[in-house]
């Protein structure tokens, strides 16, 4: 072996070289331990995050209030008082939202995706601005707008267009419905306008020549394709309606209803009653998943036509003298879901007090003020607001990126698993995990910021997984693979290769998980303490004490952060170098 | 400048040099199917490999294997004689020190070219000015000197090519793999590629194992051919091997065009190497054949003739195999510029036929005649 010795010491870092290297020895050269370490930790953390407080919150709704097994948990925890008025109310509020977001978002989708109306790209604007402020920030707006003596629209309504009483009342359950469908109609709006922009012209132009008519040729061949998206589209409104906190919650404190979430709130107040709470949030589960499911089986079932076309000029409807009806509708739209809320948060701000006459005599900074004083609530909310947005952010990039390499790049049996249980937690309502959070880890982090950003990192960690998923699906495996064959170990072939090209999908990531913590109310209200307000459960408080003025600026500060903070977006879907073929 | 001193000095300098890569009787299951049932291979150092077969017959499986991303259900896997992959043990691809080039190119878009080459060095551990003078080097040998700054995205599909390989051959590895590299390209580069490939290959003599699916791609490729069917291999041999006497009517149909025509032996030859044939579509020829085939032969027996189009002709050679030439009758003709080609029919028997000239036919019929020696008895 005189040849293999000096080749030995030339090469010493190739392992074939070494001559005679004990089986033992070179069987541990295959075993690759930091991947297994991150992945592990990953795993662990995964189940911590989502499988532990869901598998609590089943346990709890079959044990009675002293620990022990029982099945009339559930009958008991309905039979307690206004629980059944609570429930047709949800009821009745899914089914209203449901179909006005459908009545206002497909005509306009329809108007903008297709036709010739004037003033598309306002409705886009608006539907992207209704969609970014959350509802309980619009019941801010809307009490200033049509609270039923002081709304400035009832005002202007008894004064002006000789109304005899005030025609608005937005402390009302038709008020709630109103506020949560110019909420949710976006998601209705952006599906089914993207699903038209995505057929192909030659479907529809197929049909034309074979002798259907333009009306025959819309209803028989473009929404049936584009009925996926729809029924998509529904499914997340209703989940929407159905866990829905924030509004349910300021307006039915004021008008004296319950829905199904604000009972499992008031259940949480001392003392506590985990188990019913439990089996309250029970049929809001199952609800949840057995519109998964169909969403997972119908609709992806019939959405086998993958629709890659570009909407071309030949499909826009010439409207004729139908152009200004539309135009019509377009503008009260953007009037009612934006331009007014806005406006009136805006105006509310600055205003010295609800109900004063709106001169400029009146306008003050003293809000703002308060909002930033040091001794004062807000100012501590905002800052655990923007620590926890921080924290959240990076928690579920960083947990996505890992868990989305290993769902697309590795070959074993729980990697369904991995994305079931992620999927799981995006459907299911905040308000239950918050009380299965709450269970789990109140005895470790009581009254601490950590276990809000457990609750945080676990419900919005499906968006970044998504997200940084799809990102590495768009990645061919070679690139990883040419890494390896470099000589580079994996976490190495990650670092240079698989996290430079999806650091977009990541950034994006990010920035949404960050925004949409900022926003988070419906956990936050179960979960922090005194110490741990956060800037909703504060906007909250103002609304439930009457200090609407001291809402409206803390709202317009998050609000602003939540824009500012989206539009670096663009930054990150900026291309810098190539694309990635 | 001599770029690649192959890393001959660094294999032992005993007589017995093991393998450069080595396969025993490997096994992998993909699905429910058997993607690699049992294959036997040893490659030579500074030997060129092609893996030959239709889609889905194991031949990436197999490269896939070798280079560590798959691991063998069974068999294993040797480098320079040292296992590298069984059943029960895995070498990272890392650690394997291989190039290879992939179908995709995978040239990493986030880096330039120059930094996509210079990888493997940098992960080695090399020093700057070393890292940037052999980066350089491999630049220079695939042509690409002055693209170094450049992005991938500015560069062509061919020009991606040549930085794959380049990136494949910095790290100077004992044994480079090529994925179906050419397929990406269109039709003209494809064929220039191919002659260039081998070139590169011949000059810096480092041992090469490539899969294709394209016969003339590994004509021109190998020194050997391994045909692959359904997971096992059907022949492994020169170019010239598999092509004129293939080893199965598989690898006769798979590698270039052929006329399979049954027939009875009527007399066999041992001491030759041929058998005379009375063919089902009339006439009777002799045939070379296997010494294998031959041992079991015996008149009265059923054979297979093969022949290529390029081996038909109308003229009479001085010397026939034949008795009385093959009678065919005429089907259709195209004109191919350089040659005619022909569809014909011997008795039911369909044959293509290539010829410098269209023929002249009598009455829709004549007799053809095969180059001396060229038939083939493929089973």
């Amino acid at each position: 072996m005189g040849g293999g010795m000096s080749s030995a010491t030339l090469f010493t870092e190739d392992p074939r070289n070494v001559s005679d290297s004990p089986a033992l020895l070179q069987r541990l050269s295959g075993i690759q331990p930091v991947k297994l370490l991150v992945i592990g930790f990953a795993i662990v953390v995964l189940l911590a995050l989502i499988a532990y407080p869901l598998a609590l919150l089943i346990g709890y709704s079959l044990i009675d209030a002293q620990g022990n097994l029982a099945f009339d948990t559930f009958e008991k925890a309905f039979n307690r008082r206004g629980m059944w008025a609570a429930t047709v109310n949800s009821t009745v509020l899914v089914g209203l939202v449901t179909a006005g977001a459908c009545a206002l978002g497909i005509p306009l989708a329809w108007i903008v995706a297709r036709t010739d109306a004037p003033g598309k790209i306002l409705v886009t604007l608006a539907a992207g601005i209704s969609f970014v402020i959350p509802s309980f920030i619009s019941v801010v707006s809307w009490i200033f707008l049509a609270a039923p003596n002081s709304g400035y629209l009832n005002k202007l309504a008894v004064e002006y267009l000789g109304f005899t009483q005030a025609p608005f009342n937005i402390m009302s359950f038709g008020g709630l419905v109103f506020i949560e469908i110019i909420g949710v109609y976006p998601l209705v709006f952006f599906a089914v306008s993207a699903a038209l922009h995505n057929v192909d012209a030659s479907n529809e132009q197929a049909a034309r020549v074979l002798g259907a008519g333009r009306l025959r040729t819309t209803l028989t061949i473009t929404l049936p394709l584009v009925r996926p998206a729809i029924l998509s589209a529904i499914i997340l409104v209703m989940l929407d309606a159905l866990s829905s906190f924030g509004a349910p919650a300021a307006i039915g404190t004021m008008a004296n209803f319950s829905v199904i979430t604000t009972k499992i709130y008031d259940l949480l107040k001392f003392p506590p009653q985990f188990n019913y709470a439990a089996a309250v949030a029970m049929p809001i589960m199952v609800v949840t998943a057995v519109s998964l499911l169909i969403q997972k089986y119908a609709v992806r079932a019939e959405n086998f036509r993958t629709l890659t076309g570009k909407a071309s000029s030949e499909q826009i409807t010439t409207l004729g003298r139908w152009r200004w009806l539309a135009a019509g509708f377009c503008i009260v739209v953007v009037f009612a879901t934006a331009v007014l809320p806005v406006g009136a948060l805006l105006l509310l701000s600055v205003l010295s007090s609800f109900g004063a006459d709106i001169t400029l005599s009146n306008l003050v900074t003293k809000h703002y003020a308060l909002i930033f004083d040091a001794d004062f609530v807000a100012r501590g909310s905002i800052i655990n607001s923007l620590l926890l947005a921080l924290a959240t952010a990076t928690v579920c990039a960083g947990l996505g990126l890992v868990l989305g390499w290993v769902v697309e790049r590795v070959k074993f049996i729980g990697r369904e698993a991995i994305t079931f249980l992620v999927m799981i937690a995006y459907g299911f309502p905040s308000i239950a995990y918050a009380v299965g959070i709450l269970m789990g880890y109140v005895n470790l982090f009581y009254g601490t910021l950590t276990l809000i950003l457990i609750a945080y990192a676990g419900k919005l960690l499906p968006i970044a997984f998504v997200l940084v998923r799809n990102g590495i699906q768009q990645l061919s495996t070679d690139l990883e693979e040419a890494a390896r064959i470099s000589g580079a170990g994996w976490l190495r072939s990650v670092r240079d290769v698989t996290f430079p090209l999806v650091r977009g999908a990541v950034g994006v990531a990010w920035v949404l998980v960050f925004s949409l913590s900022l926003r988070e109310l419906s956990m936050s209200a179960i979960l922090s303490q005194a110490d741990t307000q956060v800037m909703p459960t504060v906007v909250i408080q103002f609304i439930e004490d009457g200090a609407i003025e001291l809402a409206a600026a803390l709202s317009v500060v998050i609000v602003t952060v939540s824009l500012s903070i989206l539009g670096l977006i663009r930054f990150f879907s900026r291309k810098k170098t190539a694309v990635v073929s | 400048m001599n770029f690649y001193s192959p890393a001959a000095h660094i294999l032992p300098a005993v007589e017995a040099q093991p393998a450069r890569l080595e396969l025993r009787d490997l096994r992998k299951k993909l699905g429910d199917t058997a993607a690699v049932n049992g294959i036997d291979l040893k490659v030579a150092p500074g030997e060129s490999v092609v893996l030959l077969g239709p889609s889905g017959c194991g031949k990436t499986t197999t490269l896939r294997m070798v280079a560590g991303f798959l691991q063998p259900e069974g068999g294993e896997i040797h480098l320079d004689g040292k296992l590298a992959s069984s059943a029960s043990f895995a070498l990272p691809p890392e650690k394997r020190h291989l190039g290879m080039v992939f179908q995709t190119y995978a040239v990493w878009p986030h880096k330039t070219v120059a930094d996509n080459v210079g990888y493997g060095l940098v992960v080695a551990g090399k020093k700057r000015a070393e890292i940037d003078r052999e980066v350089a080097a491999v630049l220079e040998l695939v042509q690409l000197g002055d693209l170094a700054k450049r992005y991938p995205s500015e560069l062509s599909g061919g020009q991606q090519q040549r930085v794959a390989l380049a990136r494949a051959l910095a790290t100077k590895p004992t044994l480079l793999l090529l994925d179906e590299p050419l397929s990406n390209l269109d039709a003209s580069l494809r064929q220039e590629m191919r002659f260039e490939l081998r070139a590169l290959q011949k000059r810096i003599g480092i041992t090469t194992l490539y899969v294709t699916h394209d016969q003339d791609e590994a004509l021109v490729l190998a020194d050997r051919v391994v045909v692959m069917n359904k997971g096992r291999i059907e022949q492994v041999g020169t170019p010239e091997q598999v092509y004129r006497t293939p080893a199965s009517r598989f690898v006769g149909n798979f590698v270039g065009t052929a006329n399979l025509l049954e027939g009875t032996i009527v007399t066999v030859d041992r001491a030759a190497g041929r058998v005379s044939v009375a063919l089902d579509a009339g006439d009777i020829t002799t045939a070379r054949a296997s010494a294998g085939w031959l041992a079991t032969a015996a008149p009265g027996k059923r054979a297979t003739l093969l022949l290529r189009p390029e081996d038909i002709r109308f003229d009479r050679p001085e010397k026939p195999d034949q008795q009385t030439g093959l009678d065919v009758r005429f089907v259709s003709a195209a004109f191919l510029g350089s040659r005619y080609e022909l569809q014909l029919t011997a008795k039911d028997t369909p044959l293509r036929m290539q010829s410098r000239t269209p023929g002249s036919f009598t009455d829709g019929r004549v007799r053809l005649w095969f180059r001396p020696d060229s038939a083939w008895v493929v089973a």
